[in-house]
């Protein structure tokens, strides 16, 4: 995989937020590949910079207050970031598509779901109506929706939450894009759903063999779905490798934290669960962050040792395929 | 991604001691004194009521007698704004009148805001079937063309200043009620209201002293805004010929002028002009203190 | 939906009801009657001629069969006689509703098309001219009189500039032909047109920007751009259709307040409608059309909500489900 040329590759990407007449950086020296096929997961607490990253990559960060302020994202070796907006138009749901988080809203209410995702097809494609609708019909059972001849002409608030997850799905993949980047696309769903819609993304990947982006919280998730795992924190990424690497011998002690973060469970019933464990503190805000010296970590890390409030850790290659942002990394005990 | 949040982090606010807090009402005057074009209104509201105050004292000549020359222009007496189609001092007339459009104008907001809080009051908090009828009274009052309905109960009732006030917050009450029934609906719901329920707290106390203090930053805005709507609607009414007799207000000094303005622009023109000045420092005030209490929606 | 449409219908006949009796209740109300009223006319009247009078008009009954017959007259289409014109009143209403529908149409119209269009366009660009203009137009237009800016266009157009008639709704000369009646008619109607929907320019371009500015924000409007579709479908298909609806509502709750804005407004330009007719029974004390115009303005009121919620169904499927 790594001997051919990425599809997707995003080279010291900084993205900065004006406020209060400053710019503030909210994602910093960000650098990762996606290959064709592969399944990359981004990990990280709410406010972590996933978002932000994942919508710059379709080039929709909400202009003003902020912007792409440095770097690269490469798409084919054609760089997203400089693109004009007609461009922008062509790659965007055609060669890149994005499921967002929230079913509930990110579907017009005004608008039948089939035509939804008929206008996609008009848009990228210039199919005619009827072509554009039977391909609707096509994708909404593609997605596993009964009966779509008949909910193709239903609207949003006529179906359930899961439903229209699926119908968001069949948008982002009505014009088999290369890349698609699916935005934590089962936090609004019950548990039952977010397993068939799972199902539906490895279902989907074999048959369209798009490279997909996965931004969640949940390492139970990546651990299911993931081939490689990226985790960011404060707007950086800290630690980046295979996902069974990841699981097993996590480096960083925050990617450590993560993944305590997981209840156990025991076969005895006569065990007294452990605590589950919390990481103290929560992610300090960009503008706190721009004031930082030393690692953005340091203030709730257990490990910390002066030197980490002075500089921020590089990210240093650990192995082949692994890579880490931590001055004690090699003294953590595998 | 809350790009925006300035907070500090729990963490780095732990152990210093905590910033004296800031009371409400004075954090909303330091958001309202930094909003220029309302400051300025307040400003425009504030000397137009102090003229309208001590004006007839200070400057007295009487605003139903001709004083000089009907259809004077501007500047070509000693009467600085001209007279009349009945040779009265415009000034005069602009002095005088304001103390009765603004008079009218507060109380008949007040009453507005009486009828329509109690109201809306009564039917978010109850519900149920008071809510019903309530809510079916109030699209009653929506139905009916308030100016034509105003026009009506003062044309019936004799149009003396009181019954002016009177109408004005009969027809005007609606939309302060459906606010405020509303924000009970809303707040009805909060814990804090339900713990003071739990602890035997009655429905006077809750209304009062629970519900209504929090419910208070909206209808303060709309409070203000209607002063500025009761203004307009009694300078319509009075335009129509519906005013005291014995008072001189600016409406009537427009509708008196009308049929003169090939002659004398001057006669409506003046006291437009204060009308809508009056107004226009009310509405700054009123989006200035929306601003002020909902900061998030300032770009609107 | 026809439930819901029934159901909304017979709250409507329920408000006209109410107002009814209130326009009954109204005239028992108020201090002197209809016959010392008519008795104070006359200079004077026999207590015998005045007793007569009192059975003539109903008035020695009881008020359940005073009203009865109210009712019962209405029901025939007798909203009472306009004592100075000598007509009954429906027949004054018919002969003004045709000019009131004209200028109120014409300025609701002009005024929502045109408030929506600067709405739309400054909510994309927030601190454009077009989006100051918004402002300060919004805030001029809630703070002036209505019938003060009208006689300062009268001012302006038809004395400084006299491009446009004064008052009235024709010249005196007859026109010759019926075009030439609609072009002389048209020609009267802009300035009272212009006034009237100044008013509204300023409400309807405010709410347009403010619904806007939320409809651009949520997420629907994020997965149109995000699936790739140029933005004149994004801001024109997706972003409108949604942000057009609070215009739509308040178009039709705003109507009564319409009609008592082209009171003031036909007032100004002697514009042969309502209004006027309602400004002169105040001057002739004619209560009996007063209160006819105010019922049917409360019946306008009524069709005019019904008829937007007939149009809110069709622009909004989530009603149509419940």
């Amino acid at each position: 995989m790594t001997s051919s040329s990425p599809l997707l590759s995003v080279r010291d990407l900084e993205i900065s937020f004006r406020t209060g007449g400053r710019e503030i950086p909210v994602v910093r020296d960000l650098s990762f590949d996606l290959s064709a096929g592969e399944t990359l997961g981004i990990v990280g607490e709410s406010g972590c910079g996933k978002s932000i990253t994942a919508l710059s990559l379709i080039g929709l960060v909400p202009s003003p207050p902020g912007r792409v302020s440095k770097g690269q994202i490469l798409l084919n070796g054609e760089d997203i970031v400089t693109a004009g907006e007609d461009r922008l138009t062509r790659i965007r749901g055609n060669e890149i598509s994005m499921v967002f988080q929230e079913p509930m809203t990110s579907l017009n209410p005004v608008y039948t779901v089939g035509e939804q995702i008929a206008e996609t097809a008009r848009a990228h494609f210039g199919s005619s109506r009827a072509e554009a609708w039977d391909r609707a019909i096509e994708m909404l059972k593609l997605v596993g929706i009964p009966s779509p001849e008949q909910r193709a002409h239903n609207y949003p608030h006529q179906l359930s939450g899961g439903m229209r997850q699926r119908v968001m799905i069949a948008i982002a993949l009505v014009c088999e894009p290369k890349v698609l980047i699916a935005d934590e696309p089962t936090t609004a769903l019950d548990v039952t759903v977010q397993a068939q819609i799972f199902d539906l993304f490895r279902e989907l990947q074999r048959k369209i063999k798009a490279a997909i982006i996965l931004i969640t919280h949940d390492i139970g998730v990546v651990a299911q779905m993931c081939d490689r795992v990226m985790v960011m924190y404060a707007g950086r990424k800290i630690e980046e490798g295979p996902v069974r690497s990841f699981i097993r011998d996590p480096r960083h002690p925050y990617t450590r934290g993560l993944i305590s973060c997981i209840p156990k469970l025991s076969r005895d019933p006569s065990d007294t669960p452990e605590p589950l464990f919390e990481i103290p503190g929560v992610v300090p805000s960009p503008a706190d962050l721009a004031e930082l010296k030393g690692c953005a970590f340091a203030p709730r890390c257990n490990r910390a040792i002066n030197e980490c409030q002075l500089h921020s850790p590089a990210l240093t290659p650990l192995g082949s395929d692994r890579a880490v942002a931590c001055l004690r990394q090699e003294e953590i005990p595998a | 991604m809350s790009v925006t949040d300035t907070t500090p982090p729990v963490a780095a606010t732990a152990g210093k001691p905590l910033p004296k807090p800031v009371s409400p009402s004075r954090q909303v005057w330091q958001m309202f004194r930094q909003n220029h074009s309302a400051m300025i209104g307040l400003f425009i509201l504030f000397a137009i009521i102090v003229i309208s105050i001590i004006g007839p004292s200070l400057y007295t000549v009487s605003p139903r007698d001709m004083v000089w020359m009907p259809l004077t222009p501007p500047g070509q007496s000693e009467y600085l704004l001209g007279t009349d189609y009945l040779g009265r001092d415009l000034l005069a007339g602009l002095i005088n009148g304001g103390r009765v459009t603004i008079t009218i104008g507060f109380s008949a907001a007040v009453l507005t805001i009486l009828i329509g809080v109690t109201i809306g009051a009564l039917a978010g908090f109850f519900g149920g079937r008071i809510d019903n009828v309530l809510m079916r009274v109030t699209e009653f009052f929506q139905v009916l063309p308030n100016l034509l309905f105003a026009m009506v109960v003062v044309m019936l009732f004799s149009p003396s200043l009181i019954n002016i006030a009177i109408a004005i917050g009969i027809v005007s009450w609606t939309s302060t009620a459906r606010l405020t029934r509303a924000e009970f609906l809303k707040i009805r719901e909060m814990d804090y209201v339900k713990a003071e329920r739990s602890i035997g707290a009655g429905n006077a106390r809750l209304i009062w002293k629970v519900i209504l203090p929090n419910a208070a930053p909206p209808l303060i805005v709309v409070a203000a805004l209607s002063i500025g709507s009761a203004i307009l609607f009694e300078a319509g009414l009075s335009f129509l010929g519906l005013s005291d007799p014995n008072a001189m207000s600016w409406g009537r000094m427009i509708g008196d002028n009308r049929p003169y303005i090939l002659d004398s622009s001057w006669g409506v023109t003046f006291p437009g002009i204060a009308i809508f000045l009056t107004v226009l420092a009310i509405s700054l005030v009123g989006d200035g203190l929306n601003d002020a209490i909902n900061p998030k929606l300032r770009q609107r | 939906m026809l439930t819901g449409l029934l159901r909304k219908l017979a709250n409507a006949v329920l408000l006209l009801f109410a107002v009814l009796v209130l326009n009954f209740a109204l005239i028992h109300i108020a201090p002197g009657d209809p016959v010392e009223a008519l008795v104070g006319e006359m200079g004077g009247a026999t207590p015998e001629l005045i007793a007569e009078l009192r059975e003539s008009f109903g008035l020695d009954q009881p008020l359940y069969v005073q009203i009865g017959h109210y009712l019962g007259r209405v029901l025939q289409g007798d909203l009472g006689y306009s004592t100075y014109y000598d007509q009954p009143v429906t027949h004054l209403i018919a002969e003004r509703i045709g000019p009131t529908l004209l200028l109120v149409t014409v300025a609701l119209l002009w005024a929502i098309v045109i408030g929506t269009i600067l709405g739309v366009f400054s909510a994309q660009r927030r601190n454009s001219w077009i989006s100051h203009l918004v402002t300060v137009l919004s805030l001029a237009g809630f703070s002036a009189p209505v019938f003060w800016i009208g006689i300062m266009l009268i001012l302006l157009l038809s004395v400084a500039y006299p491009i446009l008639p004064i008052s009235g709704m024709t010249s005196t000369e007859t026109a010759t032909s019926t075009i030439g009646y609609i072009l002389d008619v048209a020609h009267h109607l802009v300035l009272p047109a212009l006034t009237l929907g100044l008013i509204y320019l300023a409400f309807y371009s405010r709410l347009s920007r403010t619904s806007m500015l939320e409809v651009l924000e949520t997420d629907y409007v994020r997965t149109a751009r995000a699936k790739g579709l140029p933005k004149r479908l994004v801001i024109y298909k997706h972003a409108l259709r949604n942000a057009v609806l609070p215009v739509v509502t308040f178009a039709g709750l705003q109507f009564g307040q319409v009609i008592s804005g082209a009171v003031l407004v036909e007032t100004v330009f002697a514009w042969p409608g309502l209004g006027t007719l309602a400004f002169e029974s105040i001057l002739r004390r004619d209560t009996p059309t007063l209160l006819g115009i105010l019922f049917f303005s409360a019946l306008m009121v009524v069709v005019m909500n019904l008829l937007t919620d007939v149009i809110y169904r069709r622009i909004d499927p989530r009603i149509k489900a419940t």
